[in-house]
């Protein structure tokens, strides 16, 4: 039997790589389908079709029996299906409004906009579904959570019965979740069709009628959720069983390695902090921020990059102030940066280059003014053996490898330089469980070999699994300090969107 | 008490749009480009192609309505050019404005000799230009007269299209999407806009604008074409939307800026005041406006 949305035999081929191999999904009215799987597995390419945004090179879609072929995204609008991006569409300088009835303008025969029309259909839809937004704040001025409301009214406002949402959760504390979810839950009830793409199987769990398992681009299970557990869910997405859980040494700090003492970072528009902290030997200090509150520029500013604007940072005792960022890494930092694509690596360099940086002045890859290539291949595949990393060899372009594997690279060159104080900033962002679960491996060994880390992460759950001791952050300042073992996560997700009652929380063990 | 006489004079007035309108049109032009997403520095060849088509028309029709419908034309054929090589194929919108302003001056240069037989400039009796528009009461208030009365029907026109082009990027359908295709054009795509197709608009709107800017120049200003006629006034039109960052109403009050210190720099002038010093008066007044927005800029941002 086939449900209201038949997508049949659906296959895309990117060159030689088929990223989706003669899928075949059903969705209903009236139920959330969970569309499970690695980064890689298919699903955001076959949600794509659905949406428009990819013509499949063989298979069929079919609504309520009827075939279509759309070519664009306008065809799939035009019949009910609605997407909301993993990185938000929005225009940041425009109103709500405006960006709500951005491409479906209500207009007179003269193309101007009628926006009377449009805000009393928009209040309409936020009257109905219990939803809040402020309809003439600008996009800017918005929380990450505010702004996906956003793009979930867009698809409201186009009539949309099917409301496909990629990975709608990864950029929301747990309370934002929870509010998403009873969105959700009343469009259920409207009679819509919900896609959602995701890699967090609590939430799957949790709300989800149907879940779909795919991996290296194949469905591998369809069916209802009570006929399937977490386990099964999650052996399906890797395809096999699930690595042991992490060993890992017991918690006996050292002499403190990092120490932030009311630092002021300057931000784009008010300055962050004062920020103190400290990270001490054999350590891993979680930051757990929403993003955008102010721990980018953090540490920005305590790797060297951003001018500090007061406050002190010091490394093992040094003082940082007025060291540029190769001296600070001289003196026994390294750093993993949210971004990777243009931070943490030259897209357009060879993998060897890429692994080499920061290195080039060492004898050994060194004759004179030339540099000696077979040295650098050499320490290349070393790095690249060491942390599994998938690319055709040293001399690949780095732009050639997937987001999980360049990943791997940055972190491989970073850990690989064995530093005292290792700064992590969503090291496993937009990459695989298998990868994750490596990089994870790393951390913990480094920590358990005396080196001290901060993590900076906007997953929560990230921070929990690895944090020996957990700091909120909100607005430019901490707002919460915690020993990891009396963390809550529903507490964390309190502080890190708002100041929490009555001052800074403490619970320090120590 | 020489500065008060010179601001005030009626002459001075009088001839301060004359300067302001082809720079206010092409810059009006350039803001719709910089809201759209295009780097369009070309403007200068814009213009200078519409002078010349401007001359043509006027000449060959006999009517200066007809001079400016085929300036439009002529900086729309550029815009296009720019489309095809931009837009279309990948070029990059620096190389390509380069190129259009060397093809500019190197045809309007060739066609000169070709159409007319003439080089360095053609003036003829047959080239309808503009009559000034007098418009009854206005033209007898003091300073207003002079600034609204007895100009050219072109500058009346970049003055609509200013205030216009203001609540269009606000209230139009195609203003909306021109600042999104300049600010998060994946944002038109998944909505199944193609943002090329709302770039291609704002380009031949650019090249309309820019076409008028330079019939201003060759059948309003004075009627005849000379060799390079435009004179840099496509520069300043780029820094002015540069500066404003593409606002319509920002735009007009620096294209203000610069026809005063134009028209000021042509007044200095009958006062005895060497010529290169006062034709680099617009020049030195582009600079202090430049450093000036920084120095504002810079404060403003410090404070918050």
């Amino acid at each position: 039997m086939s449900g209201w949305i038949a997508l049949s035999n659906i296959t895309v081929r990117f060159g030689a790589l088929t990223a989706v191999d003669a899928v075949s999904l059903d969705v209903d009215k009236g139920e959330i389908h969970a569309v499970v799987g690695e980064n890689g597995a298919g699903k955001s390419t076959i949600m794509n079709v659905l949406f428009g945004l990819l013509v499949p090179d063989e298979g069929t879609i079919a609504i309520g029996g009827t075939p279509h072929a759309w070519k664009t995204p306008q065809d799939a609008i035009a019949h009910g299906i609605g997407m909301v991006h993993q990185h938000f569409m929005l225009q940041d300088s425009m109103t709500v409004l405006e960006n709500v009835v951005l491409c479906a303008e209500p207009v007179n025969r003269l193309g101007i906009v009628d926006f009377a029309t449009a805000r009393a259909k928009l209040e309409d839809i936020i009257a109905t579904y219990g939803i809040r937004s402020r309809l003439d704040a600008r996009v800017a001025d918005l929380s990450v959570s505010e702004r996906q409301v956003v793009e979930i009214l867009k698809v409201l406002y186009r009539e949309a019965e099917v409301l496909i949402l990629d990975e709608p959760t990864a950029v929301l504390t747990p309370q934002e979740t929870r509010s998403l979810f009873e969105i959700l839950a009343n469009f259920k009830a409207a009679g819509k069709a919900i896609v959602i793409i995701t890699h967090k199987l609590d939430e799957v769990m949790e709300v989800a009628d149907t879940v779909s398992v795919m991996r290296g681009g194949r469905l591998v299970s369809s069916g209802p959720r009570e006929a399937t557990s977490k386990d099964e869910i999650a052996r399906g997405i890797i395809g096999g069983d699930l690595p042991a859980p992490r060993a890992r040494g017991p918690y006996a700090p050292g002499a403190p390695v990092l120490k932030v003492t009311d630092l002021v970072a300057r931000g784009e528009g008010r300055p962050v902090g004062p920020v103190s902290l400290e990270v001490r030997k054999g350590e891993i200090v979680g930051v757990a921020a929403v993003a955008g509150n102010g721990q980018a520029e953090l540490i920005e500013t305590i790797v060297g990059l951003r001018r500090s604007a007061g406050g002190t940072v010091s490394l093992d005792g040094q003082d940082l102030a007025g060291k540029d960022v190769a001296a600070r890494r001289a003196l026994g930092l390294s750093y993993i940066p949210t971004d990777r694509q243009r931070v943490g690596l030259a897209l357009e360099a060879r993998v060897s280059e890429n692994a080499l940086i920061g290195r080039e002045m060492e004898s050994r890859f060194r004759r004179g003014l030339f540099q000696i290539g077979s040295q650098i291949d050499a320490f290349a595949r070393e790095v690249i053996a060491r942390y599994r990393i998938k690319v055709a060899g040293p001399r690949a372009k780095t732009s050639s490898m997937s987001g999980g594997n360049k990943q791997k690279l940055v972190v491989g060159r970073e850990l690989s330089r064995e530093t005292p104080l290792v700064i992590a900033e969503n090291p496993t962002w937009g990459v695989d469980i298998g990868a994750i679960d490596f990089i994870h491996g790393e951390l913990v060994r480094m920590r358990d070999a005396g080196h001290a880390i901060l993590l900076v992460s906007t997953e929560i759950d990230e921070i929990l699994a690895l944090s020996d001791r957990i700091v909120v952050m909100f607005e430019g300042r901490i707002t919460g300090s915690f020993a990891a073992s009396d963390a809550d996560r529903f507490e964390i997700g309190a502080l890190m969107t708002s100041h929490g009652s009555g001052g800074i929380q403490t619970r320090d063990a120590s | 008490m020489i500065a008060l006489d010179v601001l005030l004079d009626p002459a001075l007035l009088q001839s301060i749009p004359r300067f302001l309108t082809p720079i206010l049109l092409a810059a009006l032009g350039g803001a719709l480009c910089e809201r759209a997403g295009v780097f369009n520095i070309g403007l200068e060849g814009f213009i200078l192609t519409g002078a010349f088509c401007a001359v043509l028309g006027a000449f060959f029709f006999g009517s200066p309505v007809m001079g400016a419908i085929s300036a439009m034309a002529g900086g729309v054929l550029m815009a296009l050019i720019f489309a095809e090589f931009h837009l279309r194929r990948p070029g990059d919108p620096i190389v390509v404005s380069i190129a259009i302003n060397l093809l500019a001056a190197g045809l309007t240069l060739y066609l000169l000799s070709a159409i007319f037989g003439v080089t360095g400039a053609f003036r003829d009796p047959g080239i309808q230009g503009f009559a000034m528009i007098h418009i009854p009461v206005v033209r007898d208030i003091p300073v207003i007269g002079q600034l609204f009365s007895g100009q050219s029907p072109l500058y009346y026109i970049a003055l609509v299209v200013a205030v216009a082009m203001h609540f269009f990027f606000r209230f139009h359908r195609l203003g909306l999407r021109m600042r999104a295709a300049g600010e998060n054009p994946q944002g038109l795509v998944v909505g199944g806009v193609d943002p090329r197709i709302v770039r291609l608009y704002a380009l031949v709107a650019c090249g309309m604008l820019c076409g008028l800017a330079g019939a201003q120049l060759s059948i309003a200003n004075v009627t005849l074409f000379v060799d390079n006629m435009s004179a840099g006034r496509g520069w300043i039109a780029v820094v002015a939307v540069l500066l404003t960052r593409g606002n319509p109403l920002a735009v007009l009050g620096i294209a203000l800026v610069f026809g005063f210190v134009d028209s000021l720099s042509f007044r200095v002038q009958g006062y005895g005041a060497p010529q290169q010093f006062t034709d680099m008066m617009p020049y030195l007044a582009t600079l202090a406006v430049l450093i000036g927005l920084s120095f504002w800029r810079k404060t403003r941002q410090t404070r918050a």
